[in-house]
């Protein structure tokens, strides 16, 4: 048990984005209200965000900018593949927000659930 | 040269921005171009051997690396060719199911879904297969919303949550091996992971299976395919054809590279994997089939049948062998040939008549005696009768799995072409011999959307009867892949 305590402290990131992507995933798969689903799917997204900086950093390393004085250097790539992820997060958000839009016009509604019941009822 | 497949594709939407009505024949002689660039590549692969293309003259593992086989040449050339006659037929098509102001904006997402995919059937580290997962997945929603009415936008929505939370899962399991082996490059991993397997077996199994979630949402894999139907059917025609001929096709050949190439067949055996794989994928099938029977929408009914498709060719991944591998590879051209012409002359259906329910198809096949003969032609083929490519494909993975001793999955595969008869057959019946018959008249639908689906029909036709050029390309890549390890 106290292992488990210790190893949890050493590496309390990890945990954090564990803790992080299951509240997102919960988030986004159990609420019907489709504003929160899309919350959900940012905080997953940082949860794995985080996971893979902190993967990426070295302890007393630096980031790789040469600049005459030796010292060593973490990989930089991570950080390129998260800054990409980013980007990728912003807009997947914005896209999905204003497809939530159109539906708020359409149906009147943001609960997923009304809106699949008023669909049954046109059909 | 493969790069200037990629870079046109991206360079297009700054150019048609400016001049609203070049933009489609610029993207059809873009794609034209594309295709011919890969058959090119094709003879270059096939004189000189597979390579690798470093971007920017950058070694690995700093630089960015593409692979050049037989594999990625094979998805190079179903992309563009199937792309190209869908574009043709576009021209037609779009103007009824879209707004005039949104079509340059249709064809600058349809360039990049295929730039997307072929990058992503082309690259050879995880940093480049997420970035272009990412692409495809955002521009296939696109595609999908771009007509703007409820259903449409609902579908798009919920395949975007979807396709989110899949590539989210893929991030996570490229974290997970990049702990143990830290690097992005494919092969450089491959080379890592037999001692970091003995070292960290839980990150390795767990983020092999998180590839096979992630991945296996946006190639709908059974019980993860829940937005295909909607996402399919209420997609402008032209849409529906790629979505279903190509693009979750691009998934599946990703992992299958993956599977093979980096994690290597012990490590695939070493769990379970392959056997919830192949469970997955009858389920795939006997499910799809059935609730294809049960629908009433054409269009919908098309998408169910791709379910059970894509059970096939996961079925080829996971039996391990070569003949079905090849099977599975050669099901993807089938399939993309099959199911852009079946959703093609169900769009022109529904261009000339309006008529999208199956029941209301009665006597159409003397209205529109060819799009109905080629539709037979895609039906027939479907179900596997001998002549039609179908067979090969399905004739294959019954070898594979005859050849796997598990004798099962060939009557899986038997019982399951019965299925496919069962919703596919009364349509092509009803609808040359049913009671409400008119007069025998020539279609007239415009010959830019007639002329893509007879090279389609002719396509399955010829690769049917004749499939050794074909065939062979799909045996060195299976090959290639299985000697790997």
């Amino acid at each position: 048990m106290i292992d488990l305590i210790n190893a949890l402290g050493k590496n309390y990131y990890y945990f954090a984005a564990i803790v992080l992507f299951l509240i997102g995933f919960h988030t986004m798969l159990t609420h019907s209200n489709l504003i929160k689903k899309v919350i959900g799917m940012n905080i997953m997204e940082t949860a794995i965000f985080l996971f893979f900086v902190a993967i990426g950093y070295i302890n007393d390393r630096s980031a790789p900018i040469v600049d005459g004085t030796p010292k060593t250097f973490i990989n930089p790539l991570p950080s390129a593949l998260i800054l990409t992820g980013l980007v990728v997060g912003v807009s997947l958000t914005a896209f999905s927000l204003s497809l939530i839009m159109k539906l708020y016009k359409y149906y009147g509604t943001l609960d997923a659930d009304e809106i699949m019941r008023i669909r049954s009822q046109e059909e | 040269m493969i790069v200037l497949c990629l870079l046109t594709a991206f360079v297009i939407p700054l150019l048609g921005k400016i001049k609203p009505q070049i933009i489609g024949p610029l993207v059809r002689f873009v794609v034209l171009i594309n295709s011919l660039l890969t058959f090119i590549t094709l003879w270059y692969v096939n004189k000189n051997g597979m390579y690798y293309y470093h971007l920017g003259g950058w070694e690995p593992p700093w630089g960015i690396e593409l692979s050049v086989d037989y594999l990625s040449i094979f998805m190079l050339m179903v992309i563009n060719l199937i792309s190209l006659l869908v574009l043709i037929y576009a021209q037609k098509d779009l103007a009824h199911e879209i707004e005039k102001e949104l079509e340059p904006w249709y064809y600058t997402l349809f360039i990049l879904l295929i730039g997307a995919m072929s990058g992503l059937s082309l690259s050879n580290d995880f940093f480049n297969i997420f970035v272009f997962t990412e692409i495809t997945t955002i521009t296939a929603c696109g595609i999908i919303a771009v007509k703007s009415n409820k259903v449409c936008v609902e579908a798009s929505l919920k395949y975007l949550l979807l396709s989110t939370l899949g590539s989210g899962l893929v991030l996570l399991a490229i974290a997970l091996v990049y702990m143990v082996t830290g690097h992005f490059n494919l092969n450089f991993i491959a080379a890592e992971l037999p001692n970091a397997v003995s070292n960290f077996p839980l990150n390795i199994v767990v983020s092999l299976a998180l590839l096979i979630v992630g991945f296996g949402v946006k190639s709908a894999l059974f019980p993860l395919h829940v937005w295909l139907p909607d996402a399919h059917s209420s997609a402008p025609t032209p849409s529906s054809a790629i979505l279903s001929g190509v693009v979750v096709k691009v998934y599946a050949i990703v992992l299958l590279r993956i599977i093979y190439n980096v994690y290597g067949i012990e490590i695939f055996t070493m769990i379970p994997i392959a056997e919830i794989i192949l469970a997955l994928s009858t389920l795939a099938i006997f499910a799809g089939s059935l609730f294809a029977i049960a629908q009433e929408d054409i269009k919908r009914m098309l998408a169910f049948s791709s379910v059970a498709q894509i059970g096939y060719i996961f079925l080829g991944i996971a039996l391990v062998n070569h003949f079905a591998v090849a099977g599975g590879i050669l099901h993807i051209v089938n399939h993309a040939l099959m199911k852009s012409l079946l959703f093609l002359t169900a769009g022109a259906i529904i261009y000339k008549t309006g008529i999208r329910k199956i029941s209301d198809l009665e006597g159409i096949g003397l209205k529109m005696p060819i799009t109905m003969i080629l539709f037979s032609i895609g039906a027939l083929s479907m179900v596997g009768l001998p002549g039609f490519s179908g067979f090969i494909s399905k004739y294959y993975l019954v070898l594979g799995a005859i050849d796997a001793q598990k004798p099962f999955y060939a009557l899986v595969i038997i019982i399951s072409s019965l299925l496919n008869a069962v919703y596919y057959l009364p349509i092509v019946i009803k609808a040359f011999f049913g009671q409400n018959y008119g007069t025998f008249t020539k279609d007239d639908i415009p010959r830019a959307m007639l002329v893509p689906m007879i090279i389609l029909g002719l396509g399955t036709v010829v690769f049917g009867i004749i499939p050794g050029n074909l065939f062979s390309l799909v045996q060195k890549a299976a090959e290639i892949l299985l000697a790997a390890n």
